[in-house]
């Protein structure tokens, strides 16, 4: 009994006195943390895919307890979500349109390969040693750069032509920054219809090096609805997204070459010739 | 004196070494051995705690665990209660490294994350203590003990980290990527220790 | 300077494969229809196109002015008229900027500069504005601007003018041949150099396979108080760094130029060229290239106006014997392989070549073995496969660490790894994505 009795009070006194201890470290040593930081870290999606410009989410939602950031720079969070957070924190919510990353050229391999390459299998290595092996010097090179940097598997290479899947596709636009060629481009996500091409050189010229290419005949254009709809810059055109035309006039317009295209059915896979 | 502190010195760090010889502490050995400045701060708290753990229990230990106390007519003897307490009084130390870590250092306490309380379920720190009283060393060289297990617990981590942070950067095979390669080079460094045996 | 020149670290011994052309006499390539020049022919900025479509020009006249001072005139190769200006395949295949002349037959000369016959006591600042407005660059192959080359910043103190005829790639026999053909004009090219830069003398580095052109220089190198010194077969011998330190001894710094050991290289071609400049008041229009291989029928030394297009230098060598891998111009180490036979001659082609089926490496690299075979060969010191490891790992900054920037992608690593890996296009990528790294950071 007594020796019960003395191991126990032993512990209790032992425990009380390194509880008054760490109690008194804890006080001395306390840091401030906000705890909202760590319920909007669980509020975002959590793919730490670094879209927002911050290293991850949990640096994303310190620089919204913190210094106020919108929730909507987030790419991958929904506008429920991006609502949510704000309602949390006592922000005005902001309505932020989606976008997609489009891959600005249509020519693959069976059209546009000139001389076959041997070297490094990666866009930004070949593009220091002859540009890869299609003949278009603004085009796709598709060894697939763009398509190892998305985080989210949104890009396919399909016969050496990188394609996006908008349905994948969140905006963060890690490929915008790997394309060595500056093809692709962020886009709002409500609008279906691109032109395919991104070479400024002469039309005939164009048509040497690739089967698809815009080849600037202006069908689209004079088909379209109102004239700003689409952007001529020489011999390439360009849709407007601030004024865009609808997914009709790929249908009206005729394009010879199917430059014009269709971003669902491009990524369908419906524009490759059998 | 001298002669044991020395014989104490180079038998914990490299002949015995904690983490390649008796395979004690292997959580944070494999778990914290990505990046060696995690591995550095890693280093720097299992030192810490320890040391300090050596010398906590060799005290408790002698002055009131070993000895048999005269209370109201019985001999009472509390040598049973050496594991709890160890534990207490470790947990108690990694809860103060970790309120100075959180405050002094964020980054760090960030880094470590989990294997910053698991110091508390170390087995190198229980098993430093328990060997001291296994050994019989007085509070001196008990402490001298820990530091030293810590020195070479220290020692295998950093180098491991060093490896690992090549391995990242090499073309492993993949079926041997991540902690499968991982361990087989802890098994080699674990054969280079060997070298040192025969030492001390 | 000691009279042994000093072996520099590392580099490989490729096959010399110049017995395909190295006897071989140069021959004039007949004059053809048209030439399609192509505008930007040296490192710097592209010069200014001044003519129209539709102007009759006369051999040497003006295409286009430079642009600034780190850039060259372009001169007309014949006479005739302005067809086109538009683009064609230019050298990394990409289309360039190019300018087509119909010739008219007559192959004319203009206005050609005025010859200066006593160089000697004329005025050095009078004999550089030459050298720039005959739009001479260097014709090894980098294409800088000679008369930047010859004005040093003050500070940079120069005492030594080398002058390169190594030739150290295999199948390239241009240079050779100039030296033995054109042997007065390289030497008086060297003193007129001298002249520039306020030099005293100058000596002439010529790789020791090539005795006879040794030799001859020699003979009339004295004349002109010009040494002609050996060298050992080694490449690469004939890249500027490499070539400082057998001749003298000193090591040019890292990230630094041949200035900065008190040095100026110019490439024998180059030197010529300048002899015709000043004593005849020629601008460079043309140069002697190695058109070989082994697919070819008949190998040969050349000389071309500048926009001859290679479909025609293979056509002059009889066409092709077999099909070849590739098509390079330049040398095979340091060479760029081509996609078009529509590109033409520049002032940099030192040679056309076809590489056969049997030599080409069309492997597939595999890992590396970490035999350490490139860190033996890299001439610049620095550590290919710690290299590659980091640019494949994407650590640029890891690879900048690694002196990355001081590679001069002489393609020794690439020629002597087992396990084929493309280390060469590996380093030029990281060089690209440091540079425009610092451009981002510095904006």
């Amino acid at each position: 009994m007594t020796i019960i009795l003395t191991a126990f009070l032993f512990a209790v006194v032992l425990g009380a006195l390194l509880a008054l201890i760490i109690g008194f470290a804890a006080k001395a040593f306390a840091v401030e943390t906000d705890p909202r930081i760590e319920t909007v870290t669980d509020m975002l999606p959590g793919a730490n895919c670094g879209g927002c410009g911050f290293a991850g989410c949990a640096d994303f939602a310190k620089a919204i307890v913190e210094k106020g950031n919108a929730p909507t720079q987030c790419p991958v969070a929904s506008p429920e979500d991006a609502e949510r957070i704000a309602e949390y924190m006592g922000m005005k919510a902001e309505k932020k349109e989606k976008v997609v990353a489009v891959v600005k050229c249509s020519g693959c391999a069976s059209t546009t390969v000139r001389s076959p390459y041997n070297g490094v299998g990666d866009c930004r290595s070949a593009v220091v040693v002859a540009g890869g092996a299609k003949g278009c010097d603004y085009g796709c090179i598709g060894f697939a750069s763009c398509a190892r940097a998305c985080p989210f598997d949104a890009i396919e290479i399909r016969d050496g032509l990188a394609v996006v899947h908008p349905d994948l596709c969140v905006g963060c636009g890690k490929c915008v920054d790997t394309c060595p060629k500056n093809l692709i481009e962020l886009v709002p996500a409500s609008v279906d219809v691109h032109i395919y091409c991104n070479s400024p050189e002469k039309g005939a010229l164009k048509r040497k090096v690739c089967q698809t290419a815009c080849i600037g005949c202006r069908k689209c254009a004079k088909a379209a609805d109102s004239e700003d709809q689409i952007h001529i810059k020489g011999f390439l055109l360009a849709v407007n997204y601030d004024n865009p035309p609808l997914p009709d006039l790929v249908e009206k317009a005729g394009c010879p070459t199917s430059a014009l295209r269709l971003a669902s059915k491009h990524a369908a896979g419906d524009y490759e010739k059998k | 004196m001298a002669n044991e502190i020395l014989t104490i010195t180079i038998g914990a760090i490299l002949v015995n070494n904690f983490v390649l010889s008796k395979f004690l502490g292997i959580c944070p050995f494999l778990g914290v051995s990505k990046k060696i400045k995690t591995a550095l701060g890693m280093s720097g708290a299992v030192v810490f705690v320890m040391t300090l753990a050596s010398l906590v229990t060799a005290l408790i230990y002698k002055f009131v665990l070993s000895r048999t106390f005269m209370i109201g007519g019985t001999a009472i003897n509390l040598t049973f209660l050496k594991i709890l307490v160890f534990i207490v009084v470790i947990a108690s130390l990694v809860q103060l490294v970790e309120i100075i870590l959180q405050k002094f250092s964020p980054p760090l306490y960030q880094a470590l994350g989990i294997f910053l309380p698991l110091i508390t379920t170390n087995c190198a720190v229980l098993g430093a203590a328990e060997l001291n009283v296994q050994a019989g060393r007085g509070v001196i060289e008990s402490t001298v003990f820990g530091l030293c297990s810590a020195l070479g617990f220290s020692l295998a981590l950093i180098l491991f980290s060093s490896l690992r942070e090549k391995l990242d950067l090499a073309q492993v095979p993949v079926p041997l990527q991540g902690t499968a390669i991982g361990l087989i080079t802890a098994g080699i460094l674990a054969m280079v220790f060997m070298g040192f045996s025969g030492l001390v | 300077m000691s009279d042994k020149p000093r072996k520099f670290k590392g580099g490989v011994h490729p096959n010399d494969s110049k017995a395909l052309t190295a006897s071989k006499a140069v021959q004039d390539a007949p004059l053809l229809d048209s030439y399609t020049v192509i505008v930007h022919q040296n490192i710097g900025a592209p010069p200014e196109i001044v003519v129209k479509k539709g102007d009759a020009v006369k051999k040497g006249d003006l295409l286009a002015k430079a642009a600034g001072f780190v850039s060259v005139p372009l001169h007309a190769p014949t006479s005739g008229t302005v067809k086109l200006i538009d683009k064609c395949a230019g050298p990394t295949c990409t289309m360039v900027p190019s300018i087509e002349i119909a010739a008219d037959g007559e192959d004319a000369w203009g206005e050609c500069m005025e010859p200066i016959a006593d160089w000697q006591n004329t005025d050095p600042g009078v004999l550089k504005q030459r050298v720039a407005d005959a739009g001479i660059v260097g014709m090894g192959g980098a294409g800088f601007p000679s008369h930047v080359k010859l004005s040093p910043p003050a500070g940079k103190k120069i005492d030594t003018l080398i002058l390169n005829g190594a030739e150290c790639e295999p199948y390239l026999t241009a240079d050779h041949r100039l030296m033995l053909e054109e042997t007065e004009k390289v030497v008086l090219g060297a003193a007129i150099l001298a002249r520039i830069l306020g030099l005293k003398s100058a000596v002439i580095g010529v790789e020791n396979n090539k005795p006879d052109a040794i030799e001859a220089l020699q003979k009339v190198a004295g004349k002109y108080n010009v040494t002609v010194q050996g060298l050992r077969v080694n490449y690469p011998q004939g890249a500027e760094k490499q070539l400082i330190y057998a001749l003298t001894g000193r090591e040019v710094p890292i990230g630094g130029l041949p200035m900065d050991a008190g040095c100026v290289v110019q490439n024998v071609a180059s030197a010529a060229a300048v002899a015709d400049a000043v004593l005849d008041g020629r601008p460079l229009i043309e140069r002697i290239t190695t058109v070989t291989g082994e697919p070819l029928v008949n190998p040969g030394n050349w000389r071309f106006r500048l926009g001859t297009p290679v479909s025609k230098a293979l056509e002059l060598c009889g066409g092709i014997r077999v099909q070849p891998a590739k098509l390079l111009l330049g040398g095979p180490m340091m060479g760029f392989a081509q996609n078009s036979l529509d590109v033409t001659v520049m002032k940099n082609t030192s040679g056309i070549l076809l590489i056969p089926v049997e030599t080409a490496s069309q492997y597939t690299s595999e890992p590396c073995i970490r035999c350490g075979r490139c860190v033996e060969a890299c001439p610049m010191d620095i550590l290919p496969a710690t290299i590659s490891q980091a640019v494949e790992n994407e650590r640029f900054d890891w690879a900048a660490q690694l002196n990355v920037m001081a590679c001069i992608e002489c393609g020794s690593c690439s020629y002597i790894c087992p396990s084929h890996r493309p280390l060469n296009q590996q380093f030029k990528r990281a060089k690209a994505e440091i540079a425009a790294a610092k451009r981002k950071q510095a904006k």
